[in-house]
């Protein structure tokens, strides 16, 4: 009976620290995220799924190096760059992080509302009580708490992996396509090309950084802890990475075979596949959609705010009061207010919106990957955690392709 | 006399005596053990590598720096680290305001710079944390330096004075070298630097623990957070946590001991002086829940036939915490409880009053009793203190009502 007291305490370890890996992973899977897969799925079928594999591994990597940093030295990102790279750097890299989560906090509401136009209930209802909803729920929370709120909504991504199955896919064709070398024809065309360089440059967003170390020093997770840590880590992102192989296979088995290339966005998606898949397949799609926007539009705000004060030495955290910290309350406040209104206001240029928070996004990803990894490798700050060769040489070439391809998806977004 | 800032010295031209640029500040530095404000050096970086510059050879030290000597007097500068650089200690990095009783981040540093006879004494005044020192390093050359100045001046200015600044540094032989020793944290309440400790890094948390007074760090303990508590202790040697787990109350110690995983509790009772591990130990035995979990066992206790001459000398050598003479219990051969004495009764009576004629009887809880009947007893009978006693009706332990009232907050 010893090896069952060993995977107990094993157990028991590891679920002491769960949490801030898993959710940023899941979140990851936002309203942004859902839609880009969806069209991904609905536009080239099966021939996309080769893509998830080589994703996971770069999201573990980068998600990997922010969890180690939190714990090794119990400081948040932005705090770090602080005290290593000076004022200046991180005034710029916070401007541009408010700009950058500042689209994605709209396109949160904007899933929010399509989640339920499509059954009839008005953007003009749903989305004011969301934001309210959300702006009450830090307010009133404390880490503990919040992230048991939290930890429930990653449950419900649950969601997609039932409408995929609803879905009645070709199982077979799907894990092939999965495991087998793309294709070189299809390189050529420049539709697809642009949908890889879409899926990649969703997946790692620079605000995932700081929310993950700002969550794990939170947490009050230590180095003697990260080995459960890391693990954390690994089960969120491979989770994720298992929804949004789902939502490409929904899509793909209903919309791609129906001959609906045409799909602009998750709440179409959804729509679209009411008459293919059933009413229950759609129902789970848009729940799923509006579990992930709510859920995002929860953490993008109070994680900005957190990177924000911290970084520039304002007064931050739920802790203290209005008065006590009012550059925190109002940013985001601000972020919530503005971001939910830009979805109400008629004729607000939304697309436009996006595709510049795209951009900075585009701008912002290369400094935060390179602060990262120069920081890992400061042994006075890291001290035996530092990265080894091998994995300098896997994180440079990582970090390398995603910058390509995230500056590639911002040039593309900005000439439309 | 003129204030400069950090921030305009850094980066600033260096002049020698004959008048012509040879470098660039790079860094400041300051020796605290030979003095806690003044500037020893400025290091300035050369096309001859990097040189230090003393006060003693500036004529001017602002957005250009004036040298009287000549450069090649300058000599080489060799890392040390057994001063304050200035740039890399201070600048963008978090103190302690021990006047304003918060952590903060460093925005900017001011010195004075006095003119002695023909050279400059620099000292250091205060350190900007405000918005001030953040914009002008944000505009620094950017902005028109006269410009710059006349916009600066209509910000107010948010800064701590240098003797109210306490430095954080977790390498201990670097902090006896520098005389960083947290005096200023120390004399704070221990409940404001409970939550100092909270909004630090695990590292620096240790630091500030390893370098306080034991009494000081032993209350500022007890006011943390459980999970805090923990991860403190595990960073400290066995001895320092035995000293300051001494000091604690013993419910208290026995409640952190009891958290910590076992092989380390055990050595850190292994550490403790007999008397007080043997108080933990016992407690320890009790469930962290129940009655006897939450009580502490230093209490003020006199014979039946005690006069309040004889409680008032109790009280004067009582050591444990001031909630628990609240009440005066009284108990007979054997530790048995008789009565209970509170304690204004006896500051308002003679000398010579018998306690038997001021008693009442104790309102009492059993070891086992649970937590949540021990607040409603405290409730219903409005206590301050409540007696522990056991199945022979001996005095086992007390409990107060801080006890309570941080147990309430805990459960809900």
């Amino acid at each position: 009976m010893n090896w069952l007291k060993e995977w107990r305490v094993r157990i028991a370890l590891v679920l002491a620290v769960v949490g801030p890996g898993f959710i940023t992973a899941n979140v990851d899977n936002d309203a942004g995220g859902i839609a880009t897969y969806s069209v991904a799925g609905a536009q080239f079928g099966y021939t996309l799924l080769w893509t998830m594999i080589p994703i996971t591994i770069a999201l573990v990597i980068v998600q990997e190096m922010s969890s180690r940093m939190g714990a090794v030295t119990g400081k948040g990102l932005s705090d770090l760059i602080r005290e290593e790279f000076g004022l200046r750097a991180t005034f710029l890299l916070m401007l541009a992080l408010v700009a950058t989560n500042f689209g994605n906090v709209v396109s949160e509401f904007a899933g929010i509302a399509s989640s339920f136009e499509m059954w009839g209930l008005s953007r003009y209802i749903v989305v004011p009580i969301a934001a309210l909803a959300v702006w009450g729920l830090v307010v009133h929370g404390t880490y503990n708490s919040i992230e048991k709120v939290f930890l429930s909504a990653s449950v419900f991504y649950v969601c997609y992996i039932v409408s995929g199955i609803l879905a009645k896919p070709d199982w077979r064709a799907a894990a092939l396509s999965t495991v087998t070398r793309p294709e070189s024809a299809g390189f050529r065309n420049y539709g697809y090309l642009s949908m890889i360089i879409g899926l990649a440059g969703t997946t790692i967003a620079p605000w995932m950084q700081f929310y993950l170390q700002a969550s794990i020093v939170e947490k009050g997770i230590t180095a003697r802890q990260y080995k459960a840590s890391r693990l954390d880590v690994i089960i969120g992102c491979v989770f994720a990475a298992v929804v949004a192989w789902f939502i490409v296979v929904a899509c793909s088995a209903t919309l791609h075979n129906a001959g609906r290339y045409d799909i602009e966005d998750a709440g179409k998606a959804a729509e679209a596949l009411r008459p293919l898949a059933g009413e229950y397949s759609a129902l789970l799609f848009s729940a799923g959609l509006f579990n992930a926007s709510l859920f995002a539009a929860c953490i993008l705000p109070i994680s900005t705010a957190y990177a924000v004060c911290e970084g520039l030495g304002l007064e931050s955290g739920i802790d203290k009061r209005f008065e006590e910290a009012p550059a925190f309350y109002w940013l985001y406040t601000a972020l919530i207010v503005f971001g939910a209104g830009a979805v109400l206001v008629p004729r607000f240029p939304l697309f436009r919106v996006m595709v510049l928070s795209q951009v900075v996004n585009g701008i912002l990803l290369p400094f935060v990957l390179i602060f990262v990894i120069l920081l890992i490798n400061d042994s006075e700050l890291m001290g035996k955690y530092t990265n080894s060769k091998w994995y300098n040489v896997v994180s440079w070439f990582t970090v390398a392709v995603m910058i390509v391809l995230t500056i590639a998806l911002a040039i593309a977004q900005a000439r439309g | 006399m003129s204030i400069v800032a950090l921030s305009e010295l850094l980066g600033a031209a260096v002049r020698d005596a004959s008048g012509s640029v040879r470098g660039r500040v790079r860094e400041i530095a300051v020796a605290p053990q030979d003095h806690p404000t003044r500037v020893t050096y400025f290091i300035v970086k050369t096309s001859d590598g990097e040189r230090i510059v003393t006060p003693d050879a500036l004529k001017a030290a602002g957005a250009s720096v004036r040298a009287t000597t000549d450069s090649s007097q300058w000599v080489r500068y060799a890392p040390s680290d057994g001063v304050l650089l200035l740039k890399r200690d201070l600048l963008d990095q978090q103190i302690i305001d021990v006047h304003g009783r918060k952590v903060v981040r460093v925005n900017d540093v001011e010195l004075e710079s006095i003119p002695v006879n023909s050279h400059l004494l620099l000292n250091i005044v205060s350190v900007d944390v405000g918005a001030r020192g953040a914009i002008r390093r944000l505009s620094k050359g950017l902005v028109p330096s006269f410009t710059l100045r006349a916009l600066l001046e209509r910000i107010p200015p948010r800064v701590i004075p240098w003797e109210y600044v306490d430095l954080l540094e977790t390498d201990p032989a670097r902090r006896v070298k520098l005389k960083i020793a947290y005096e200023g944290l120390a004399k704070l309440h221990p409940a404001d630097i409970a939550a100092i400790v909270e909004d630090l890094p695990p590292a620096e948390r240790g630091a500030v623990f390893e370098t306080i007074d034991e009494e000081v760090a032993a209350e500022a303990l007890e006011e943390l957070d459980p999970d805090i508590q923990v991860s403190i202790v595990e960073s400290l040697d066995k001895g320092r946590v035995a000293d300051i787990v001494e000091e604690m109350d013993p419910d208290a110690a026995a409640d952190l001991l009891g958290d910590l995983p076992e092989q380390r509790s055990d050595e850190i009772l292994e550490e403790m002086e007999p008397a007080e591990r043997q108080e933990v130990t016992h407690l320890l035995e009790f469930g962290e829940h129940t009655a006897a979990g939450r009580m502490t066992t230093e209490f003020v206790a006199v014979g039946e036939t005690a006069s309040v001459d004889d409680a008032i000398e109790a009280l004067k050598t009582f050591e444990g915490s001031r909630e628990a003479v609240a009440t005066i219990y009284m108990t007979a051969i054997g530790q048995k409880l008789v009565g209970a004495v509170p304690l204004l009764k006896i500051a308002i009576s003679s000398p010579t009053t018998q306690l038997s004629e001021l008693s009442e009887p104790p309102v009492t809880c059993a070891p086992d009793t649970p937590q949540s009947e021990v607040a409603a007893l405290f409730d219903k009978y409005n206590l301050i203190t409540l007696a522990v006693v056991d199945e022979h009706g001996r005095l086992a332990g007390i409990i107060t009502s801080d006890d309570v009232i941080s147990m309430l907050r805990h459960t809900h």
